[in-house]
């Protein structure tokens, strides 16, 4: 038990170090990389090992008769949340997720210290130790408490009622709800019902799950399928269209969306919001053909009431291109990421 | 003898009466005699050249109109007659209280039915007497919250009828029947409540209390039939079938009720009712137990609070995976409703009820975990406690991360884009699927431990079965969080139907675990007796907040799925012409919401005050047994 809860100490201390070191600037940020695509897993791991960490040192340290008091261990475990998910995760967590975040291990930091009575009165007892003052250097806190809480609870509030001249945060909706239908070059398209028109296997007959087989791998590689190569002169079906749709997407989309599909094109920062990205697995990997179709064709100005707020400045493509060709692009862009589009049989 | 046989008599006579009640509005509503039934026979009679056919616009087949077109508004006094407020925030209120209202009494029987039943089946008489008296007190607070629901019924058809009079119109027009039916339903669920409630003394023994107890049945049978017929109207609001494009009725009146999401609805509405019942219920005793002056009375509402919040957290667990399945049917139904609702512009209050069914959870663990303090026995478990609070709060955190994130322009330009790398996947449905049912599993991991807290197993096969259920849970956490993970490189269909496994992972452990907990407790060695009363304040709190939870999330749940219509009165068939048809601030929504939840407890506190006014004293034998004799509650005690 002694030996675990060593090995688990000197994780914490190394975590705590590593941490320290990054907010610091003296340990590189990039030491122990969040790698793109297991980042989400790495972060609940990383936090995983922390715990077991603090665990091993709160035991060695009460072996070595150095017990942290429980206050203290609280607060610390507290506000090394709030610096690891301000420093740790990159990109920055925008403010309001955090305050969720750091309410949310405020609220776990207090079950944990009131589960049971004794716990709770360790924890309770410097804050009862000041309120009753009964000795000198008690008194004192309490005199400094009373006079610094409300300077810091008016900071607060005045901080928050001054006038910023920062750019007000916009809300919009990133997936504006579609339409029952919706009609491009004369033709009337059902959402529910429509289908990718080159979605087809070999024999030419639609089949979901031959271009499913047929896509890129997801991850970090992205690489293409034996056999699957669009730009193979060969290639029929599918991979045929799918090559046609990537001309399309190189000749007009990959300006904004970038060559990666990320969002990230030569004009992507000239906008705001940045143009969708295509490889997050909240965009067109949680949407049917028939809503992406619908979004190409109408852009941003055709988008209905019902999808505000909206904040898009894309082009209507209908006035630009084929209904063959936007099915064709929508193939090329499910294709390329590896996702594959929504289906509800 | 001849008294006994006289009330037998009576008893089964009673029996009989609310049989018949709840036979009359179905015998009503036989198709002869149904009114929408009779019509197309009428229009035939008139001759085949006036038959008009319509096509259904969710059934697809072909029926004869009989109904006049879905009314064309148009904003004024003769459609929308208002004040000089906005009609569609004093009808909110209206149906808010008197929802909250009804589902605190269709509940509360369906929990006396069952408190009654473990009194009548326990071998223990004091305790059964205790769980006797405890459902009697639960009715007897319904008695009066039910004349309360009748009210507030009456002020939401009166503002319906003066606010809204068009839709009125219309919707009755359709629902002419079914209305007939609830309203007869309703004075069924009268006479079958008061028969319940002045019988309970005179049938509290043998034969007459299994006749009783058939009466609670039969309470909650014509209860729950007369929401499926409300869920009916909400239902066609959302879903509309059984009439043509024009919204003219087609005279098949099942159509209209079996809508696509009347099921779903139906199934939530109970599961939701029961839990939201289970938390007023709790919060009640937590309230006289914080109240109490005697330790008598605290080891009693202690009690009571417990048996309420494990009955209403029986009903929680599986209300998440009703909620799945209500929102797969609306996204089968309407695309476009399901994007709006979770993709779109009612996302965020999707977080915010992600976040009140978290508090939810949370609440529930952490009252368990302040129950093991008064049992003897239980350190041993308390001290892994903070393990389960980070696997509690990472579940948390992952279930609560939006999709649409709240940003500065400059926190945008710092992302580089509108997708994280870590939330964009915390934001999906894939990992909200993994988060919920963590916190599920856990919630069962406590309550295992509660329920073995201050025993020692005693069987043979003990250490392996210790070592079996650790290993069980093990996988089922395994199990969960891989389905999540892979939920990310599989096709969206099979992504939907991944949550069929995870699901049956947590039941898995719900029920098996429960089960083989059970037989390893069976004639264990008790470390000492739970100590009633002797419970931290905390944990009451942690009761009120469960019960402030529910009626908080209650409130946004109804006004998230009224408001998915956007500027429909009946889905794509009659249109919300009124000035108040666009969708409000999430903002003035939780305001809203919270006044009414701050109207509700303010109002049900007056009813437990006058309920309180005339509580019966429990008989003297059923309180003897209040402290010391450690009475065991369910839940495996």
């Amino acid at each position: 038990m002694k030996a675990l809860m060593s090995v688990a100490a000197l994780i914490g201390v190394i975590g705590i170090l590593l941490l320290t070191g990054m907010i610091l600037d003296i340990v590189p940020s990039n030491t122990v990389r969040l790698v793109e695509g297991y980042m989400p897993m790495q972060v609940l791991f990383e936090l995983t090992l922390f715990v077991a960490g603090f665990t091993g040192l709160s035991y060695m340290l009460g072996t070595m008769g150095m017990a942290f008091p429980r206050f203290w261990q609280g607060i610390a475990f507290w506000c090394f949340i709030l610096l690891y998910l301000k420093f740790r995760v990159y990109p920055p967590i925008p403010f309001s997720v955090r305050a969720m975040y750091g309410t949310v291990s405020l609220i776990a930091v207090f079950m944990w210290v009131s589960a049971n009575e004794e716990d709770w009165k360790k924890f309770k007892q410097p804050i009862m130790n000041i309120l009753d003052a009964q000795s000198g250097a008690n008194k004192l806190l309490r005199y400094a408490y009373l006079v610094l809480l409300p300077v810091l609870i008016g900071g607060f509030s005045y901080n928050a009622m001054v006038p910023k001249s920062e750019e007000p945060i916009e809300l919009r909706t990133v997936h504006p709800a579609p339409p029952a239908s919706t009609k491009v070059h004369g033709k009337t398209y059902t959402l529910q019902t429509s289908q990718n028109p080159y979605r087809v296997n070999l024999e030419g007959k639609f089949d979901q799950e031959y271009s499913n087989a047929n896509i890129v791998e997801q991850g970090m590689g992205r690489l293409m399928k034996p056999n699957a190569n669009p730009w193979d002169k060969d290639a029929k079906g599918y991979l045929k269209y799918v090559r046609e749709g990537g001309e399309i997407f190189f000749q007009n989309c990959h300006f904004c969306h970038g060559d990666n599909l990320n969002g990230r094109g030569l004009h992507a920062f000239a906008f705001n919001p940045i143009p969708a990205n295509f490889t997050d697995p909240g965009t067109i990997a949680q949407l049917q053909e028939t809503f992406i179709f619908w979004r190409v064709a109408k852009g941003g100005i055709g988008l209905p009431n019902e999808g505000f707020p909206w904040a898009s400045v894309m082009p209507p493509w209908e006035q630009h291109l084929t209904v063959d060709e936007i099915w064709k692009v929508i193939l090329f862009e499910y294709w390329h990421t590896g996702y594959y589009p929504r289906t509800w049989d | 003898m001849g008294l006994v046989a006289g009330k037998k008599l009576f008893s089964i006579m009673a029996l009989c009466a609310m049989i018949g009640l709840l036979l009359l509005p179905i015998a009503v509503s036989l198709p002869s005699l149904a009114m929408g039934a009779d019509a197309p026979d009428a229009v035939k009679k008139d001759g085949d050249a006036k038959v008009e056919k319509g096509r259904d616009v969710y059934y697809k087949t072909e029926g004869i109109v009989v109904g006049a077109p879905a009314p064309k508004t148009v904003d004024g006094p003769r459609d929308y007659p208002r004040y000089n407020f906005e009609s569609r925030v004093l009808l909110w209120f209206a149906n808010q209280q008197h929802l909250y209202y009804g589902s605190f009494v269709l509940a509360v029987p369906i929990f006396c039915m069952v408190i009654e039943f473990m009194g009548v089946v326990t071998k223990d008489r004091v305790m059964g007497k205790r769980y006797d008296q405890l459902a009697y007190d639960f009715i007897k607070i319904s008695l009066t919250a039910y004349s309360l629901t009748a009210i507030l019924g009456g002020i939401l058809i009166f503002t319906f009828l003066t606010l809204y009079p068009a839709f009125f119109g219309y919707l009755s027009s359709i629902f002419r029947p079914v209305m007939h039916i609830y309203a007869l339903m309703f004075v069924a669920e009268s006479g079958t409540l008061y028969i319940y409630y002045y019988g309970w003394d005179k049938m509290k023994e043998g034969f007459l209390k299994w006749i009783h107890l058939s009466m609670s049945v039969i309470l909650n049978v014509i209860g729950t039939l007369l929401m499926f017929l409300a869920n009916s109207w909400i239902g066609f609001m959302m879903s509309p079938a059984g009439v043509d494009e024009q919204g003219r009725y087609l005279g098949n009146i099942w159509h209209v009720i079996h809508t696509a999401l009347w099921n779903p609805l139906n199934v939530h509405r109970i599961l939701g009712n029961m839990a939201f019942g289970g938390g007023v219920v709790a919060a009640y005793a937590a309230y006289k137990f914080l109240a109490s002056k005697t330790d008598e009375d605290r080891a009693h509402y202690d009690w009571m609070g417990y048996i309420a919040m494990a009955l209403g957290v029986a009903f929680l667990i599986p209300l998440p995976f009703a909620g799945y399945w209500l929102m797969r049917e609306v996204y089968a139904y309407r695309q476009q409703m399901g994007i709006t609702l979770m993709g779109g512009l009612l996302a965020w209050l999707f977080i915010i009820q992600a976040t009140m069914i978290g508090i939810l959870f949370l609440s529930t663990n952490y009252y368990l975990w302040q129950a093991l303090g008064r049992m003897r026995g239980a350190e041993k478990y308390q001290r892994y406690i903070k393990y389960l609070v980070f696997v509690l709060c990472c579940g948390y955190l992952v279930f609560i991360t939006p999709h649409t994130i709240v940003m500065t322009p400059a926190e945008l330009k710092a992302m580089g884009g509108q997708q994280h790398p870590v939330l964009g996947n915390y934001g999906v449905m894939s990992a909200k699927n993994g988060g919920i049912n963590v916190i599920i599993t856990t919630t069962i991991l406590s309550f295992v431990w509660y329920m073995r807290g201050n025993k020692v197993s005693t069987v043979s096969w003990s250490k392996f079965g210790n070592i079996f259920m650790g290993t069980f849970f093990g996988c089922a956490y395994f199990n969960i969080i891989g389905l999540a993970v892979l939920g990310y490189y599989i096709p969206a269909n099979v992504r939907v139907g991944l949550s069929v496994p995870q699901v049956a992972t947590t039941l898995s452990c719900l029920f098996f675990m429960f089960a083989l907990n059970s037989f390893m407790m069976k004639g264990a060695k008790q470390m000492g007796p739970i100590e009633w009363g002797k419970i931290s304040a905390r944990s009451q709190y942690a009761l009120i907040m469960l019960a402030t939870a529910f009626t908080w999330m209650m409130g946004l749940m109804g006004y998230i799925r009224s408001s998915v219509r956007l500027f429909w009165h009946v889905n794509e068939i009659m249109r919300d012409n009124s000035p108040w048809a666009y969708t409000h601030t999430v903002g003035f929504a939780a305001n809203m919401i919270s006044f009414n939840v701050l109207f509700f407890w303010i109002s049900i506190l007056f009813v437990f005050w006058l309920g309180s006014l005339g509580i019966k004293k429990a008989p003297v034998e059923a309180k003897a047994g209040v402290l010391g004799g450690a009475p065991q509650p369910a839940g495996g005690h």
